[in-house]
């Protein structure tokens, strides 16, 4: 016996996700395993489709698709099936973006801006094309966010607006090294902590009256995007009440509670279509020739087989750890397709911390229905399509391009799944 | 001559920083100039080993006897940068019985306290060793922090009166008829206001004596008043790895060879090394095949180190020098004694010294030598005191354990920090401020690192090698912009974003010889989160085009409508 | 409760099993191990076992300390473990798993100058940072080392809290004894004067009521019905009426744990009868506590004692073919994962790969989906399932779940995947309570917007606190499969 499904997705992330969320909306039978948790739990939050081509930023990604070398992912699922993500995506969450075919330019906590094609409410207020003075705000223990720096540091971007910096002490004495979840539930939970004067005010009340001296008549305040995880739109509109301004979130980086927002909608998406899901089970190797028959998942030191018609490889790249190296090479671990690489490790890099790596590339070479392929070009298995970061030949962080290729080749590999079924 | 002698110290390694405070010790007037941060040649390039002598004592029984007698000294006078590891010359079935026994007559013969175990005694105590050791011979070998150490010399001889000039180039030596009277330097300083102690700009420094500690540069230095010293620099590599797979020195028990030396440092092990003259002390190939030889020579020793994940490699060069007649064809041939060479008997100009050769363990040694022929010359009369006053830090170093839970700080971060600042953890990390740590991987606080920004500016690396900052296994992924961040609002927003850039590079520079299983994953999520995220690479406000703000979405919705909508929807999340 | 009876020899049901005529233990006779020094492959030396003469107070003899410094390798800091700790969310004084893990190995040296963090003791053992990590570190495994190392190093043997801990993971041992009269035990154990004693002398808390006792254990109740021999006999008619073969290979031996023995018996019954309606006949080897509890206060000599007796007396059975099945999600992630991580009794890796938790064994082997889409329950209430922290790390997390999606007769309804905050023995301590019960609220506030108001989970310890925060009575799922394919349930 084997646990059986029509779709067996593995990996958890956003490619995973929109994989399932498409083959379960098709009425497959849907199975997603994954690993560990997505790394969409380390990422910003924001959904970016491409930013830069040659380095040029982009102000509308479907008129520069075309530009793309030929072996980009989105040339394989093409400017259409970017679309088709993005209104999947838009269906099941709450992003915004999605008014306009232009890229929005959000200001990040490395202090500059960056191009993106959607994002989360609590960060509309606060993008860089909007001209309203604005007011950014960190704690004093929160070390990953400096309020003033980050507001010079982005009026020399060039942003149409002045912005000022504030750092504050947030309200409740908290230890240095308290965890983004701690500030989150203080504002969900919005018990009452000691603020100045030894006095008790609700944490929303609290923290709106630390930040109200530095106000000066700004018309938005940004902090960092640690306002709620439960409750995010209570707690910024009882701040912006507080402060009678527009509050937004500056995304920040891992841990990040936009992108655990964000992975705990998609899952919840993801439950409403019907699939079902196993985390926390890595699987560990198949059996098949042609076709991939089923798959051996490792439950805490027992194989479990899974059985499935199709299966979709959405494991992440290097960061996800579906793409694996030693000295010798890089492999793909599940089903061992082709990863192009170059022999040698020392042409792997570039010399300048920001220079063209190869190994930012380091992927599965897709044919075009995104099946990998072995060294002929033939697909390395007829019922295995690959999709995200799994994939290689994008260099999503120089693009700006990550979200965008796991929702369009998710989406692309789990439609074309069901296809077959 | 003035009163008091002035001499320039050319060089801000050890050799250079130990000659610095003796001589400022002594009464004498000292300025060091050195042309990158302190310990930016050969000292800030080595395994950070504290020799016991074992290593010698075979091959160079002199340079053994010096080595123990040093390894004494510093222990006392340098505690906090020393750590009593001991060390192991462990034999496997393959390395010669002969050998073993001559190791152990030698370490006898020069007075090293040496003990024999049997594998399963070494095992014992380093658990990973192989299953296949035989035997080892226990030596006080120990580790020791190079940049805390020099940091703590230069910091001495300042309080004794030295002035020490970082990023400051000798372009010249003066020379006024057939004398050195001086040096030319450069004072580097970048665009903007990022100054390293003084403007930047050409400054000529006069001086009584010139000393040229410049190690592997050595040769160039002399050539500027047309001297000839031919120093042989050889380069070396160090694999940094994650973890402290072992706590004590591990040295492999046979004649001189690559790959036999793992040093516990701090968090980590250090894998060394490899023995190869290079033309250029500046300029030479970093080889894939020396990362590869150190991690499977030394996997031998200790298996785990096959798989385990290193962080980074580096290379230093040794200085070293043989006098013209000897004419070694092999550099692992030529002697690590060390030469001072005074000019003026040499070649007949006067005003110079150079000092080369030599090993780190005694460098306090050479410059005790240098110090007290230079007062021979000048007729100061006054005894060397470097041997018995501790370096500053270093001071009652047994009364920290007292403070250990005084600064609100976990254990063990807060023993980290207090092993780093020694008896100045007091003044440092007491502090009324939140004290969050900036650094996870190496457990450094806002403090400390405020603490070292007092004293070099914005030169980030700088700020790294007092504090560790950024030299744990993410390798500054997680940290450079906290440390950047720590700049503001002393120095301006360019010029902080300048030093960030420099640290990122200095980061990567080293680990790309490391990248490969977790170290390459490692490197992805990094470049992830600066590019993706922070858009280090595209930064509109690092000169380039800014972007065309009017073509972006700037929130109002194609239906019209003029604001977006704050807050009071839900997220959907 | 006096310390002696925390050493085992004077146990006064150690004879467990023994009641076993149909299992031929070895009477728990354990070859003490291999001894090995240092597996080079894996990064954990393993220790050598304590065998006979362990030492209740010295845990790690010194040059016995596992060294985990090298699980720090895989660690790239992305902080997903901190974010998914339930203590760290609540309680800015526990300072996260990657500091308590990782970090912490890392920056600690072997000398005794570097201790251990006292926070250790604050994180509860939920594991939810096993299952965040994308990297594969092992962080409970760190976290029970340092905890087992503080508690050695650090805490006082003299001190009511070190007792109170060891009182506490000791359940099994306390519950043994209130079972042999459970009425009085129910009536003195909730007595409030009593309580507000234990919680000024011991520091447990009085805010929460004892778990009742059964009047009838499971083993009583098993052997009353015939042991093995029944359970053999019940399997065979239920394969011929299956038209399987009479003499297939379906054999499954029970780890029942301690809370389905003595406080909830109606649970393992059903296990029992579930499983012989799948044909399968069921012995109920000689067992001890999983260690659950004990490896959550850092006592891992007390963990290490009872886990030798169960290796033991599950590693006969699965050298003749038996597999484990657990009914406590605890239960099943003690032998699972860390018995192999902490433990190198014989037998301890064979016995983990052929552990499972009782509904993910018949989902692999039998057709459940199936079978439940087919049937229907009547009598219960709409069900708030919560998924125990110990049952997302093994992957059954949506189990139940999707298990009943198609079930007739009953909706069940996932109400989140936040920790109940419990944790075991943390919610009980006097001093950790509030923590437990902010970790809880949000659980409690799914479950009251749930439709039903009852609950459904696998995890006894969660039970309690679903109910005491609630006040809704808890279900098992096995009771629901139970009522969907047993339908006679005379057969007891």
């Amino acid at each position: 016996m084997a646990i059986e499904s029509d779709v067996l997705v593995i990996g958890g992330g956003l490619a995973g996700l929109s994989a399932a969320i498409a083959a379960a909306r098709e009425g497959a039978h849907v199975r997603l395993v994954s690993y560990k948790q997505s790394t969409l739990k380390q990422a910003s939050g924001l959904v970016d489709v491409l930013g830069y081509v040659d380095g040029e930023p982009v102000a509308d990604p479907f008129e520069r698709m075309a530009d793309l070398p030929d072996d980009h992912p989105y040339r394989i699922v093409g400017e259409s099936g970017v679309r088709e993500a993005l209104a999947l995506f838009d269906e099941v969450t709450d992003y915004r973006g999605g008014h306009t075919d232009r890229n929005a330019l959000v200001p990040t906590h490395g202090g500059t801006v960056k191009p993106t094609a959607r994002y989360p409410a609590s960060a509309a207020p606060g993008l860089a094309s909007d001209d309203r003075d604005a007011l950014l705000v960190g704690f004093e223990t929160l070390v990953d966010f400096d309020a003033p720096l980050a507001a010079d540091h982005i009026e020399a971007a060039g942003v149409p607006f002045a912005a000022d910096g504030a750092t504050v002490r947030f309200p409740g004495d908290l230890r240095a090294d308290a965890k983004v979840t701690r500030y989150a539930h203080l504002l969900d939970e919005d018990r009452a902590v000691e603020t100045d004067g030894g006095r008790r005010l609700p944490a929303r009340e609290a923290l709106a009256e630390r930040v109200r001296p530095h106000l000066d008549g700004h018309e938005r305040v940004g902090f960092p995007a640690v306002l709620g995880d439960d409750d995010p739109a209570g707690v910024r509109a009882a701040l912006s009440k507080g402060l009678g301004a527009d509050v937004f979130e500056v995304p920040m980086g891992p841990p990040s509670l936009p992108g655990l927002r964000l992975a705990d909608r998609l899952y919840e998406a993801l439950d409403e279509a019907g699939a079902s899901v196993e985390t926390g089970v890595p699987v560990v190797d198949y059996e098949g020739e042609e076709r991939v028959e089923r798959v051996l998942v490792d439950r805490k030191g027992a194989e479990v087989p899974y059985a499935a018609d199709q299966y979709v490889l959405a494991t992440g790249g290097l960061v996800g750890k579906g793409v694996e190296s030693d000295r010798e090479g890089v492999r793909e671990p599940v089903f061992d397709c082709r990863v192009p690489q170059p022999a040698d490790r020392y042409d792997w890099f570039e010399d300048a911390v920001f220079g063209d790596h190869a190994f930012a590339r380091f992927g599965v070479d897709p044919d075009g229905e995104l099946r990998p392929t072995d060294e002929r070009g033939d697909p390395e298995f007829e019922n295995v399509r690959a999709a995200g970061s799994v994939l290689g030949g994008h260099d999503f962080p120089a693009e700006k391009s990550g979200a965008g290729v796991s929702l369009a080749t998710g989406r692309a590999a789990g439609v074309l799944a069901t296809e077959e079924l | 001559m003035a009163s008091t002698p002035h001499v320039a110290v050319v060089g801000g390694g050890s050799t250079g920083a130990g000659i610095a405070r003796d001589l400022a010790m002594r009464g004498l007037d000292v300025t060091l100039v050195e042309q990158g941060n302190l310990t930016h040649g050969t000292t800030g390039r080595m395994h950070g080993l504290l020799h016991s002598g074992g290593r010698y004592a075979v091959s160079d029984q002199a340079s053994a006897e010096e080595c123990i007698e040093e390894n004494r000294v510093l222990r006392d006078v340098a505690a906090h940068c020393v750590e009593e590891t001991g060390g192991l010359f462990v034999k496997r079935p393959e390395d010669s019985e002969e050998y073993f026994r001559e190791k152990l007559r030698g370490c006898e013969a020069c007075g090293i306290p040496a003990e024999v175990l049997s594998g399963r005694e070494a095992r014992q105590r380093e658990p990973y060793l192989a299953a296949d050791v035989e035997k080892a011979i226990a030596v006080p070998d120990g580790a020791v922090d190079p940049f805390r150490l020099v940091v703590a010399n230069a910091a001495s001889a300042r309080q004794h009166g030295a002035r020490i000039e970082t990023h400051s180039k000798v372009t010249d030596l003066l020379v006024e008829g057939g004398e050195v009277v001086g040096v030319a330097v450069e004072h580097g300083a970048k665009s903007g206001e990022r100054v390293h102690g003084v403007q930047s700009g050409r400054e000529e420094i006069r001086a009584d004596h010139v000393v040229n500690a410049t190690g592997a540069w050595a040769g160039r230095v002399a050539e500027m008043a047309g001297l000839d010293v031919a120093v042989r620099p050889s380069k070396g590599v160090m694999t940094i790895m994650n973890v402290r797979q072992v706590d004590t020195v591990v040295n492999r028990c046979r004649p001189k060879g690559d790959a036999d030396i793992v040093v516990p440092h701090e968090t980590t092990a250090i894998l060394g090394t490899t023995d190869e003259e290079v033309a250029d002390p500046e300029d030479y190939p970093e080889e894939q095949w020396e990362v590869d030889l150190v991690i499977d020579e030394l996997s031998e020793l200790i298996p785990i180190l096959a798989e385990a994940r290193t962080i980074r490699s580096f290379w230093g060069v040794r200085p070293l020098y043989e006098p013209p007649d000897v004419g070694s064809e092999d550099p692992t041939d030529i002697t690590r004694d060390y030469f001072l060479l005074d000019h003026d008997d040499r070649d007949g100009v006067p005003g110079l010294t150079s000092i080369v050769g030599g090993k780190f363990t005694t460098y306090r040694m050479m410059a005790e030598e240098i110090a007290d022929h230079l007062c021979a010359r000048f007729g100061v009369d006054a005894d060397c005191r470097t041997a018995d006053v501790p370096l500053p830090g270093s001071e009652d170093v047994d009364r920290l354990r007292d403070y250990m839970d005084e600064f609100g700080l976990r254990s063990p971060i807060g023993r980290r920090s207090v092993e780093r600042l020694g008896s100045r953890a007091d003044q440092v990390l007491r502090t009324d401020d939140p004290n969050p740590v900036l650094c996870d991987c190496e457990g450094v606080t806002r403090a400390e690192v405020r603490d070292a920004m007092d004293d070099v500016g914005t030169d980030l690396n700088a700020v790294r090698i007092r504090t560790r900052a950024s030299m744990g296994n993410c390798q500054g992924g997680f940290c450079c912009h906290r440390l950047a961040a720590e700049l503001h609002p002393d120095h301006g927003e360019a010029t902080v974003r300048d030093s960030w850039d420099d640290l990122l590079q200095e980061r990567w520079k080293g680990q790309r010889h490391a990248l490969w299983g977790q170290q390459l994953s490692q490197a992805m999520l990094n470049y992830a989160l600066h590019a993706t995220t922070q858009n280090r690479d595209r930064d509109p406000a690092a000169g380039g085009p800014s972007p065309d703000y009017e073509a972006f979405d700037d929130g109002r919705r194609a239906t019209g409508e003029t604001r977006p909508d704050a807050a009071g929807d839900a997220d959907g999340d | 409760m006096s310390d002696e009876e925390s050493n085992d020899t004077t146990e006064p049901l150690a004879q467990d099993g023994a009641d076993d005529p149909d299992v031929e233990t070895d009477g728990g006779a354990v070859d003490p191990g291999d001894g090995v020094g240092g597996d080079d492959a894996g990064f954990a030396p393993e220790e050598p076992t304590a065998g006979e003469d362990f030492e209740p107070v010295q845990v790690f003899p010194d040059d016995e300390t596992m060294d985990l410094r090298p699980g720090a390798d895989d660690c790239y800091k992305c902080s997903t473990c901190d974010v998914n700790c339930p203590v760290a969310e609540v309680d800015d004084d526990f300072p996260g798993p990657k500091f308590q893990g990782p970090e912490q190995w890392r920056l600690k040296q072997s000398d005794e100058e570097y201790t251990v963090d006292e926070s250790i003791t604050s994180c509860s053992n939920c594991m939810r940072c096993d299952d965040a990590c994308p990297s594969g570190v092992p962080l409970s495994q760190m976290h029970n080392e340092a905890r087992g190392e503080y508690v050695d190093e650090e805490m006082s043997l003299l001190s009511a809290k070190y007792w109170r801990n060891r009182i506490l993971a000791n359940y099994r041992i306390s519950a043994s004894i209130a079972s042999l009269a459970p009425g009085l035990a129910n009536a003195a154990m909730n007595f409030g004067p009593a309580r507000w004693v234990v919680e000024k002398t011991l520091g447990v808390t009085s805010e929460r009521e004892f778990p009742a006792f059964a009047e009838q254990t499971f083993r009583e109740w098993w052997t009353a019905r015939g042991g093995a021999a029944a359970s053999r006999e019940n399997a065979r008619e239920a394969r011929e009426r299956r038209g399987e073969p009479i003499d297939a290979d379906k054999r499954v031996a029970y780890f029942h744990g301690c809370y389905a023995n003595y406080n909830t018996p109606e649970v393992a019954k059903a296990l029992v009868r579930v499983y012989e309606h799948f044909g399968y006949e069921l012995v109920v080897p000689e067992q001890r506590c999983s260690g659950t509890p004990m490896f959550a206060n850092g006592m891992l000599s007390d963990a290490r004692r009872d886990a030798e007796v169960n290796v033991s007396s599950l590693a006969d059975l699965v050298d003749r073919g038996y597999d484990a099945v657990c009914s406590c999600t605890s239960c099943s992630m003690a032998i699972r994962q860390e018995y192999p991580e902490l433990f190198s009794f014989e037998g301890t890796g064979e016995v983990a790969g052929s552990t499972f938790e009782a509904l993910e064994y018949l989902r692999i082997h039998e057709d459940l989906r199936g079978d439940l889409a087919d049937a229907s329950v009547e009598g219960f209430d709409d069900l708030a399932y919560h998924a125990p922290c110990h049952a997302r790390n093994q992957g059954l997390s949506r189990q139940a779940v999707e298990l009943f999606r198609e079930l007739d007769g009953v909706t069940v309804e996932d109400v989140g995947d936040s920790c109940s905050g419990i944790s075991g023995t943390y919610g009980w301590k006097e001093e950790k309570y509030g923590v437990s019960m902010e970790i809880g609220e949000e659980m409690f506030e799914h479950m009251e917007s749930a439709a039903g108001e009852t609950g459904l989970t696998e995890c006894p310890t969660c039970s309690m606190q679903m109910e005491h925060g609630t006040g809704y009575e808890i279900r098992h799922p096995l009771e629901v499969v139970e009522e969907a394919l047993v339908g006679d349930r005379a057969g007891a």
